[in-house]
């Protein structure tokens, strides 16, 4: 599977919100290579803690390290130029925007006329439009449209295939198959796995437990903010999650069971 | 049908409404004047107007197309216009120029990184400098008026900081047309516009991905500060003397040729012509009222009734365009 040496490791991680007490010292490590699965309930602070990892939120105790370095700002930016691709829920994308604009947004690729960096159009309009079809975008829907015009599924594939696209050393997927048809759903579950086989660390959240049974290497399980369960994916029936995840750790299960 | 070839061009053109509505006041305020408002001598001096109000409504557009507002424009207008004639007499007109416009640049920068740094809405602090600036203003010219005197203003300097006509048009007009090209390179051309529209769109959207929303923010703001700035100076350059009044209201003036230009105040689209056009309008219509001896206090008035009717106006053409 992987080395021992984690690409990402996070330790006695803290963050607040105001008051609310978001992540509540979670540690867990995550290898190259490697399929983690991490399912929770709403609310148990999966998206939040995915969030501190590409570098939206900073941690308010805690330390994390990427590759053996510490990583002591935290900026969407400064992830992205480590090679951490993130697909996040209901952001992400521009309305305003045309789909091609959208994609290189933050890297826009340049064109130097007189010294000028103006945009290279070209290169942007080509490349989106190339990863567009070939992620099954409707005929019709071009770069050059604006993402307001485009559907949830649409959407979807656009952050889905851009992800893919600069795909570096990490990916990071929150819910990628909402609003997708059953047959997107096996392409992007297909994908995921190959990227893994590539040797990217792949992070699924999901809803979808026995999909996640399927896919992942390992489960990391979330509930008000902790981590409640790691695992080797095998290590478990399905049954065994779904009941871990219903009743909140496998020593609540076992009182239920009194 | 002819509406399925329309609509993409008012999706993409929101600046269509207000050249439709410059088409017809044109027409209309030059059927209705017996020649005088279409005459050379007042539509050069409806050019010089929006010159001026033209380059403060391209800075004020630039802050709304990041979703912020900036309110103090006319102060800093008036600051940079004092700055500038104070200045002129001393040092080298072009010098003062360069000082008047880079104070302008340091107020849109104050705001900026209040704003930024801080969260406090955009209306709040541009508010506070509105009434700063305003104060200083006073204060400075202690109700007085700083002017220089006709007979000194020669030279290049002068000439082409709006103090001379070419061709019966004001030499303001060179800037506005200079700084409209520019920053239309910069908003549609550049990496720099890309992120600045994406910020207005969704702040959250771009900053996952990786741009940095606080720094774009300021620049719109510095932009805004500066060409507020050029256009006191140039405004200076015209009448040769300003006193602390100068440039009052103009932030509303120019908020509304932004939204009669077609620049959505939620963020994210804006029209840089359009703005220009909406400064067009609004100067012909003031310029109009003046030629048919309407009491000038109507202005504001009709100004507010623009404003609301346009927004509303520009509201539904979206929608429509959208459906």
């Amino acid at each position: 599977m992987s080395s021992n040496h984690p690409l990402i490791r996070v330790t006695n991680l803290d963050l607040y919100f105001g008051v609310f007490h978001a992540l509540k010292s979670v540690s867990v490590d995550f290898h190259a290579g490697e399929f983690v699965g991490l399912v929770g309930d709403n609310g148990a602070g999966k998206t939040t803690l995915i969030r501190v990892l590409c570098g939206i939120y900073a941690p308010s105790n805690g330390e994390v390290h990427f590759d053996g370095k510490r990583v002591t700002n935290f900026h969407p930016k400064l992830a992205i130029d480590q090679g951490i691709e993130t697909i996040q829920q209901a952001v992400g994308l521009c309305d305003n925007l045309s789909i091609a604009r959208n994609f290189y947004l933050g890297r826009e690729p340049v064109k130097r006329i007189l010294g000028i960096p103006f945009l290279d159009f070209n290169k942007m309009r080509d490349k989106s439009t190339r990863v567009i079809r070939t992620f099954g975008l409707r005929d019709n829907v071009s770069a050059d449209d604006e993402v307001e015009q485009l559907s949830g599924g649409e959407r979807q594939t656009v952050k889905i295939g851009r992800a893919v696209e600069f795909k570096n050393r990490v990916l990071i997927m929150d819910e990628p198959t909402n609003h997708l048809s059953v047959r997107e759903r096996e392409h992007v579950n297909e994908l995921a796995i190959q990227l893994k086989e590539q040797g990217l660390l792949v992070i699924y959240i999901t809803h979808d437990i026995s999909q996640v049974h399927k896919l992942a290497d390992r489960i990391v399980i979330m509930e008000n903010g902790e981590k409640i369960e790691d695992t080797q994916a095998d290590a478990m029936s399905l049954e065994e999650l779904e009941a871990v995840i219903r009743h909140g750790g496998r020593t609540v299960e076992k009182d239920h069971m009194h | 049908m002819p509406s399925l070839a329309i609509k993409p061009l008012v999706r993409r053109h929101t600046e269509i409404g207000i050249v439709l509505i410059s088409i017809l006041l044109v027409l209309v305020f030059t059927a209705t004047s017996e020649g005088r408002w279409a005459n050379a001598y007042n539509i050069g001096t409806i050019l010089q107007v929006t010159a001026t109000l033209g380059l403060m409504s391209l800075g004020v557009a630039l802050v709304i197309g990041t979703g912020e507002i900036d309110i103090s424009v006319g102060s800093t207008f008036g600051i940079a216009a004092i700055i500038y004639l104070w200045l002129a007499v001393r040092v080298d007109p072009a010098l003062a120029a360069l000082v008047a416009v880079a104070a302008g640049a340091a107020i849109g920068a104050f705001n900026g990184v209040l704003i930024a740094r801080t969260g406090t809405p955009s209306l709040i602090v541009t508010l506070g400098s509105l009434m700063i600036f305003r104060g200083l203003a006073i204060a400075l010219t202690s109700g007085f008026a700083i002017s220089i005197p006709y007979k000194e203003r020669g030279g290049f300097s002068y000439f082409i900081l709006g103090g001379d006509k070419i061709y019966n048009v004001n030499t303001g007009l060179i800037w506005l047309a200079a700084a409209l090209i520019v920053l239309t390179l910069m908003l549609r051309y550049m990496a720099w516009g890309n992120r600045l529209l994406a910020v207005g769109g969704s702040v959250e959207s771009a900053h996952s991905r990786g741009v940095r929303v606080n720094r774009t923010k300021i620049s719109a703001f510095i932009i805004c500060g500066l060409l507020a700035g050029l256009g006191g100076v140039l405004e200076a350059g015209k009448l040769g003397s300003a006193d602390g009044s100068m440039g009052r209201l103009m932030e509303l003036q120019a908020i509304a040729a932004c939204v009669l230009g077609g620049c959505l105040l939620a963020g994210g689209r804006i029209s840089l012509i359009g703005a220009i056009m909406g400064a067009f309008v609004l100067s012909s219509i003031q310029s109009y009222l003046i030629v048919m001896s309407v009491q000038p206090q109507w202005f504001v008035l009709l100004l507010g009734v623009i404003v609301v009717v346009a927004a509303l106006g520009v509201r539904s053409l979206r929608r429509w365009a959208l459906r």
